[in-house]
């Protein structure tokens, strides 16, 4: 009797205690970018208090964050484009063909998925500066293919292969062609996987620093994470713009993942669990 | 597979052998776009970082050319204590985050896999979510913010009210700490969804069974749940290594590595090493080192991957 | 006629020397004299429109700076854009711009010690490419008014490079009201003095008060201002002038070093993650009696709006060791970049030369920067307005150029030194094996730079 009135108020102190851990960092940082500078510094910690939206405004305007949002979304948006451009025909391909070398090429596109941007970025710059491509988002953009396409791979391998075998069979013997079963018959069947391979390319794209640090260093090109982190260095550290900088740039993202909660874990391990 | 296939079709005009070999080229045709970007983007910097591993390339002096170097860079990478260093210090964290990581993931899967309240548990599983998707630079940010010395709120929640004044990121032990302190808050909820995941995929029957026998959840986790969460464990504990290897931005942010060297990741110094000393072929022959250690752990990684292929 | 009177025409040669002069420090005002028949102005009439790019700092320097581009861009017609980064990504950013061929930028600020490493790359012009042409020239620049040890700082091979700004000596700032209450009516003058009488009676650990701070963050602070500090002071040196054979182990090093380490008592926890805010900020809320800091932080002391202790605020000569009194020697200097066009490497000569003049000098100095020209900072009205300028000149007149080397090799030298110094600094490491290593490492690095046969 005793343990079945425990267990729900267990249940939900625990799970309130998991919030609180969870999103108490994040939310300290959104109610930072609300105060002013006095507050944010105030000791007790200010708990209530009137929101101002200056810091927002001076980041947007004045300090480069709006064209570096716009920089980081057009960066995010052509990577996952040409990801998916790229990785569904292969996923497709290994999904439902049977093929020598078949699995060595599903391994390696996942390998490429473990490749560490540290080894890249030093070749890379070194090419983009021979092709004359820094500050050029399509280096970024190339240099970001490195873990948007295996995550694309997979992600569509999974959801092609789960699609019932007699389908283009029955296609075929209608007389389709291969790419017509593809484009007409497999993709749209795909769009689910597909959604979700190019939300989290968005995210992994969105959250990314070193290369874009490297790559694309001006004012003018500049994504959101290294504006943001321009704002340090100087002779005090704007708190609030930082925080304000910081809420603006993980907004999206954790809407996109609370949309694709229940995949982000397969797209982060690729599918190590089912 | 293919040869089923093709009986199954009736046979058409074309030849055998023309059909066979346009059959064979088919998959080949849909990879070609994937494999040809992947190889540009992929291999062929490890090739140009191959060459400069056995080149002098001063960045800041290339007017003295880029002579060939032999293995000199090597050497100089595995003498170079600053390097070995930043391999320790990786590794041990490795060592510290991902035990952690893993028992507090375990408590939080059983907790979420329970049966009572389950709307409360599927909000808790949402939630969870937002950490691991956050812009590591955001944590680093947030890390500074709440860790600050003079006013962060950690230092006001410990003192109960009462400002301690605790250096989080000043101190070498405690910035580590701090660091750690970071990463398992971001990555915990990601071993915990794997958990929750792999715990899903013990048959219900045989755990309605088992609690009939027992009330020990111990006992239940040992002989029943165990095997079923080994290949989660082993994904979790993979991806995490290669994740610390690879860990900069949040570190960057938070510490740049100090104070002094203690946050210095092995990340964090090779990009030191190659943009500030601009000293781009030890830098290369340091990352073909790391590249060295990420395929060994890659083989890992996929060899399991082989078994839930299989499976 | 004047030939045959020698001693009128002297008299008259003498007499025009004087109003060229004069004419060229009026050339404070927008429309200078046509003395020599130059003109900002004029000479900037083909370049109107012209848009420069220039690099600056988030330091007070640039803040007078950027206070006084508008008068230069109405008189000139030529846009001046900044291109702000913190000290510690400038050298990179200005590297990658380099390397990349990107040319983001016309106005190079360089560090003295990043001399040799753009000269030596080529990637900034010699100012005499603009100095031999009378169009660009202003025959008011006047180089003999520049300190020579700032002139010799930006002059790689033989050839100038840069026009000095934002230039700096390490100085002894104190506050006064609290040596004053701890009995003291003068600062110290000698490190061990500042060490063993003052240490002592300023600090009060149960408070949150220290004797002294010093920025040792790793990067340039902790190569500079931390280890260098103690380096030369204590018969240190980075190398022999001659061999090149590194010295960061000798004797006087390791003494150097083992005074830095004594210091920890007098200063606050966790120095070595402080760079020059935290310092100048200690110093600024009264949490700290001495800092050793750059002269282009009095204006940061000095103002209200950032500092507590403005009234208490007083400065000195940096004190002194037991081998030398080789006070830190730093500072900056605008160059051309030899990457952008013709029209815009012009247009930035202009800006640098207008900057750098004799007649900006001191509006510079009542904005807050601080400026190499000695007609300015041994101005009697100015020198008793800013106290920092008086022990600043005293200490340049025997500064070292190479206190910190200015070779290609130095940005390499210059993390090690970082690496290692910080850590023998947090004790992880101990003195003459960290020594040891540095010396090591630095020996390689000039070795293979071509220096030790």
């Amino acid at each position: 009797m005793k343990a079945r009135t425990l267990a729900p108020i267990l249940t939900v102190v625990v799970g309130a205690l998991l919030v609180v851990v969870a999103l108490g960092p994040v939310y300290w940082m959104m109610a930072a970018s609300l105060k002013t500078d006095n507050q944010i510094f105030a000791i007790p910690p200010v708990w209530l208090f009137h929101p101002t939206f200056e810091h927002y405004r001076h980041v947007l305007a004045d300090l480069g964050m709006a064209s570096a949002l716009a920089h980081s979304a057009f960066v995010g948006i052509a990577t996952t484009a040409l990801a998916i451009v790229l990785g569904v025909p292969a996923g497709y391909a290994i999904a439902r063909f049977r093929f020598r070398g078949r699995r060595d090429v599903w391994f390696w596109f996942i390998s490429n998925y473990m490749m560490i941007p540290v080894i890249l970025v030093i070749p890379y710059f070194l090419i983009a500066r021979n092709l004359h491509l820094i500050n050029s988002p399509l280096m970024l953009i190339l240099a970001y293919q490195t873990f948007a396409v295996p995550l694309v791979v997979w992600l569509t391998a999974d959801q092609f292969g789960a699609i019932p075998k007699a389908l283009d069979e029955a296609a075929k013997i209608d007389g389709a062609g291969e790419l017509g079963i593809f484009f007409r018959i497999m993709v749209p069947l795909a769009v689910p996987g597909i959604a979700v391979a190019a939300i989290l390319s968005l995210i992994f794209s969105w959250n990314e620093l070193l290369y874009a640090m490297i790559l694309t260093p001006s004012d003018e090109t500049r994504t959101a994470p290294v504006t943001a982190l321009s704002f340090l260095g100087g002779y005090s550290i704007p708190w609030g713009d930082l925080m304000a900088a910081g809420s603006l740039i993980v907004l999206p993202v954790i809407v996109f993942a609370v949309l694709v909660s229940r995949y982000l874990v397969r797209g982060l391990t690729l599918g190590a669990v089912k | 597979m293919l040869a089923e296939q093709q009986r199954a079709q009736p046979a058409l005009s074309l030849p055998v052998s023309k059909r066979e070999r346009r059959q064979r080229l088919t998959p080949w045709l849909f990879l070609f776009p994937g494999i040809g970007v992947l190889l540009a983007v992929g291999i062929y910097p490890v090739i140009y970082a191959l060459w400069a591993s056995v080149h002098k390339v001063d960045l800041v002096n290339l007017a003295a050319g880029t002579p060939f170097d032999g293995a000199q860079n090597y050497f100089s990478a595995f003498l170079n204590s600053l390097f070995t260093g930043a391999v320790a210090r990786s590794l041990l964290f490795l060592a510290i985050s991902l035990p952690l990581e893993l028992a507090l993931g375990m408590l939080i899967a059983l907790y979420l896999h329970g049966t009572v309240l389950p709307r409360v548990r599927s909000v808790v599983r949402v939630v969870l979510v937002i950490p691991m998707a956050m812009t590591p630079v955001v944590v680093g940010l947030i890390g500074s913010l709440v860790f600050n010395n003079q006013f962060g709120l950690v230092n006001y929640l410990i003192g109960f009210g009462h400002m301690q004044s605790v250096d989080w990121l000043g101190n070498s032990q405690l910035a580590y700490l701090t660091t750690l302190a970071l990463q398992v808050w971001q990555w915990t909820p990601f071993v915990t969804l794997i958990l929750v995941a792999s715990l899903a995929t013990v048959p219900p029957e045989i755990e309605e069974a088992l609690r009939l026998e027992t009330k020990s959840w111990l006992k239940r986790l040992r002989y029943v749940q165990l095997p079923f969460l080994l290949p989660g464990i082993t994904a979790a504990l993979i991806f995490q290594t290669a994740y610390i290897v690879k860990l900069f931005d949040m570190v960057y942010t938070l510490t740049g590595g100090g104070p002094g060297v203690s946050t210095e990741l092995v990340s964090i110094y090779i990009e030191r090493n190659a943009f500030r000393a601009f000293d781009i072929g030890t830098a290369a022959a340091q990352s073909v080192i790391l590249l060295v250690i990420t395929i060994v752990l890659s083989n890992l990684y996929i060899r399991f991957f082989y078994v839930e292929a299989e499976a | 006629m004047k030939c045959f009177h020698p001693r009128g025409a002297r008299r008259i040669a003498a007499a025009a020397a004087t109003a060229a002069m004069l004419f060229g420090v009026a050339a404070a005002q927008p429309t200078p004299g046509a003395a020599a028949g130059w003109s900002l102005a004029d000479a900037a009439a083909p370049y109107k429109g012209t848009t420069i790019n220039v690099v600056i700092l988030d330091r007070p320097s640039y803040v007078a700076e950027k206070a006084l581009i508008p008068q230069f861009e109405k008189t000139t017609g030529i846009t001046v854009k900044t291109t702000t980064y913190p000290y510690e990504s400038a050298l990179k950013a200005e590297t990658l711009n380099f390397v990349s061929n990107s040319n983001q930028y016309d106005g190079i600020l360089a560090d003295l010690i990043w001399t040799g490493t753009f000269a030596n790359s080529k990637w900034v012009v010699p100012l005499s490419t603009f100095t031999s042409n009378p169009k660009l020239a202003d025959p008011a620049l006047d180089l003999k008014d520049f300190f020579p040890v700032w002139l010799d700082a930006f002059k790689w091979d033989n050839v100038q490079y840069g026009l000095p700004f934002d230039s700096y000596s390490g100085l002894l700032y104190y506050n006064k009201c609290l040596l004053k209450k701890a009995g003291f009516s003068s600062p110290p003058t000698t490190w061990a003095e500042l060490r063993d009488k003052y240490g002592p009676k300023l600090t009060n650990k149960s408070a949150g008060t220290y004797a002294y701070a010093l920025q040792s963050l790793r990067g340039e602070t902790q190569t500079a201002d931390s280890f260098s500090r103690f380096l030369w002071d204590f018969g240190g040196s980075w190398y022999d002038p001659k061999t090149y054979a590194p010295q960061l182990a000798s004797p006087g090093a390791v003494k150097g070093m083992e005074f830095r380490a004594s210091l920890a008592p007098i200063m606050p926890p966790g120095i070595v993650s402080d760079d020059h805010a935290q310092v100048v900020q200690l110093m600024a809320q009264g949490k700290v009696a001495m800092i050793t800091e750059w002269s282009s932080f009095y204006t940061t002391l000095n103002d209200p709006a950032t500092s507590k202790v403005r009234d208490c605020l007083a400065v000195a000569k940096e004190p002194a060791g037991p081998a030398a009194a080789d006070p830190a020697f730093g500072g900056f200097a605008y160059m051309v970049s030899s990457q952008s066009p013709q029209a815009k490497q012009d247009a930035t000569y202009l800006f640098i030369q207008w900057l750098a003049s004799k007649a900006v000098a001191p509006q510079l100095i009542n904005k807050g920067a601080v400026v190499a020209r000695k007609g300015a900072d041994t101005d009697p009205a100015l020198m008793k307005k800013y106290p920092y300028l008086a022990p600043m000149v005293a200490q340049w007149a025997h500064s070292n150029y190479d206190w910190r080397p200015r070779i290609p090799q130095y940005p390499q030298m210059s993390e090690v030194v970082a690496n290692y110094g910080s850590q023998i600094q947090q004790g992880s490491l101990g003195i003459k094996p960290g020594l040891d290593k540095i010396n090591d490492e630095i020996k390689g690095i000039l070795t293979s730079g071509g220096y030790i046969k």
